[in-house]
């Protein structure tokens, strides 16, 4: 490689300005004043007692609840379980779905294939049959995560009604796609040492991808899959704004009486959740993918 | 592996490699809990499997599949293309067009206000920047006694990032939508920004952290400040990482944005919901599927610049 004396910097330089150019098109273009983040009507005193009610959440209700009503702090406990029930089930689904299409899209396995010996047959199946296969794949794995969770729920609730089950899909569909996505990525661009090494001893196609290539991929796949069990449990918080009963049903109702205390009895109760979660797989990922 | 009886030396090798590999006790328990939470998920009887596939769940999925989700004017020619692209057309006119555009530019202004507070938060939170000694410069004479300053200093920029992330853009914008009102779209872009502004600020902050130290240090030896080794050496060098982690969260932030519209800013979200609400599932497919549109191209946009930023 010959040495570059141009400053590496001019290509970033140009895609800085066309990003504040389009920053502030967007400005105009999405119709902002900075006169509007002034709070109106009542927005002030919403203000004021939201902010000031964050330390202190609400132990008990606000206002006295219907006689046979759990304690708040059972209710904020079991929208707990349930979010992280829904999210796990939402994950556990969309690992499966996201495994197997995610390893079906990986280029590894057709690219990195059997050598010259093989029949017309496996040729013709390297050469186009796996190509066009892997096309449309990918095309399906975008639409899968270019819908939104919610929009996923919106859908399935208008085709099969309200249904704990539709919860878990509206998680699983996206996030598999995401995962499917990430984890063909992942297969494709880890190194090929071993896999070449396996190939050249007489390995099949399949033991070059599961003994070469998986192993080495692995470490960052679990990372990432953690990681989206974390985004997945803030999905499935948010699904309550759509009648399941996460801690988004809650939140948001508990909002809408005005009980800030209680909404940040919730909203701690999340915060809570997420941060111990990104701490374990923060320590996870410094354990195995930067070992 | 009947090849390799016990008592080759090859085969014992390959047991001794095998039994010397890395392992962490911390990971495989944190694989077993989690799969013993995957487990209590799906048998703890929340999620009801046997009420999803009910005779009414399915009559109700085959009539949105085939009735539903098709124009009303084109009842019985639901395979009738053309007429279809028409009545796309008309929608496309009457909402599509001016939804999509807003939904586009709520997500670019809100991804560039991120970058923005992201640039804020990361060398607050960054060790080597906010220190009593940074980037390994000689530490002076009260850098002691300054110490506590920058670790609170710290740890309140990590804080601040830790809220702005935990809290969901949807549950922000829905705060937000309170305070501000409906008639801007800057609950919107204020929830994305703060969010994705946490996320960044985290992201920007550890490749601060990860830079290497040999020439910011050699800067701060011949008496470079904290300002002008940030500004014209940690800046530069930590811009590219920074731009590919802006494009990725990018197309995370269009897809949010069509939703946010749910809540009640003018965006694809809102005449979603609107057609949810008067049942027109025809239309609110549609608009879906628009959003679905911007989406793939916003990926395809940021997957071109990453592409573009690697090779540069």
């Amino acid at each position: 490689m010959t040495a570059r004396f141009a400053p590496r910097r001019a290509p970033r330089a140009t895609l800085l300005a066309a990003l504040l150019l389009a920053g502030l098109l967007a400005w105009f273009g999405a119709g902002l004043h900075l006169g509007d983040l002034v709070p109106r009507g009542n927005g002030t005193a919403v203000l004021g007692e939201f902010c000031g009610a964050a330390l202190r959440p609400a132990l008990d209700y606000e206002v006295a609840p219907p006689p046979g009503s759990p304690p708040l702090l059972a209710k904020v406990l079991e929208a707990l379980r349930l979010t992280v029930v829904f999210a796990a089930a939402g994950m556990s689904l969309a690992l499966l779905l996201g495994t197997l299409l995610g390893f079906a899209t990986a280029t590894a396995w057709w690219s990195e294939g059997a050598g010259a010996r093989a029949g017309l047959g496996a040729r013709l199946l390297r050469r186009v049959g796996a190509p066009s296969l892997h096309v449309a794949l990918r095309g399906v794995i975008a639409v899968m995560r270019a819908v939104h969770e919610l929009l996923w729920a919106v859908l399935l609730l208008a085709a099969m009604g309200l249904n704990s089950f539709s919860a878990v899909c509206a998680i699983a569909i996206p996030y598999a796609g995401t995962l499917a996505k990430v984890f063909s990525d992942m297969l494709d661009e880890c190194p090929r040492t071993s896999a070449a090494a396996l190939r050249a001893s007489g390995a099949s196609g399949v033991q070059v991808f599961l003994f070469g290539l998986l192993p080495r991929a692995l470490p960052d796949m679990a990372a990432y899959a953690f990681y989206r069990f974390e985004c997945a449990v803030r999905s499935s918080a948010i699904l309550g704004f759509f009648g399941f009963p996460t801690l988004g049903y809650f939140l948001q109702l508990a909002f809408a009486n005005k009980h800030y205390r209680e909404t940040w009895s919730y909203l701690w109760a999340l915060i809570a959740l997420v941060v111990a979660l990104e701490v374990w797989s923060g320590a996870l990922r410094r354990k195995v993918v930067m070992r | 592996m009947s090849a390799h009886a016990p008592s080759d030396a090859r085969w014992r090798e390959v047991q001794r490699l095998r039994s010397a590999r890395p392992r962490s006790r911390a990971l495989r328990w944190s694989v077993v809990a989690l799969a013993l939470l995957a487990a209590y998920a799906w048998l703890a009887g929340d999620v009801a499997l046997a009420d999803f596939l009910t005779a009414r769940r399915l009559a109700n999925l085959r009539a949105f599949v085939a009735d539903e989700v098709w124009p009303h004017d084109l009842a019985g020619r639901a395979g009738d293309l053309g007429a279809y692209a028409r009545w796309a057309l008309a929608r496309w006119r009457e909402v599509g067009a001016s939804a999509t555009l807003a939904t586009l530019w709520i997500s670019v202004a809100a991804i560039v206000l991120a970058g923005a507070i992201a640039w804020l938060v990361a060398p607050l939170a960054a060790r080597n920047v906010t220190a009593a000694a940074p980037f390994g410069e000689p530490p002076r004479h009260d850098a002691a006694r300054r110490a506590p300053l920058f670790v609170t200093l710290r740890w309140t920029a990590r804080g601040l990032a830790i809220l702005m992330r935990a809290v969901p853009e949807y549950v922000l914008a829905f705060l937000l939508l309170a305070v501000l009102g409906s008639d801007t779209a800057w609950p919107a872009v204020l929830a994305l920004a703060l969010h994705n502004g946490g996320i960044l600020g985290r992201l920007t902050g550890e490749t601060l952290e990860n830079l290497e130290p040999a020439p910011l240090r050699a800067l701060a030896g011949l008496g470079a400040r904290r300002r002008g080794v940030l500004l014209f050496a940690a800046v530069p060098m930590a811009l590219g990482r920074f731009l590919l982690y802006f494009f990725y969260r990018f197309e995370t932030c269009v897809r949010e944005a069509t939703v946010l519209g749910m809540l009640g800013v003018v965006s694809l979200g809102y005449w979603i919901q609107d057609a949810r609400t008067r049942q027109f599932y025809d239309e609110m497919v549609f608009l879906v599927g628009l959003g679905v549109l911007l989406v793939l191209l916003a990926d395809l946009t940021s997957a071109v610049a990453r592409r573009w930023l690697r090779r540069s």
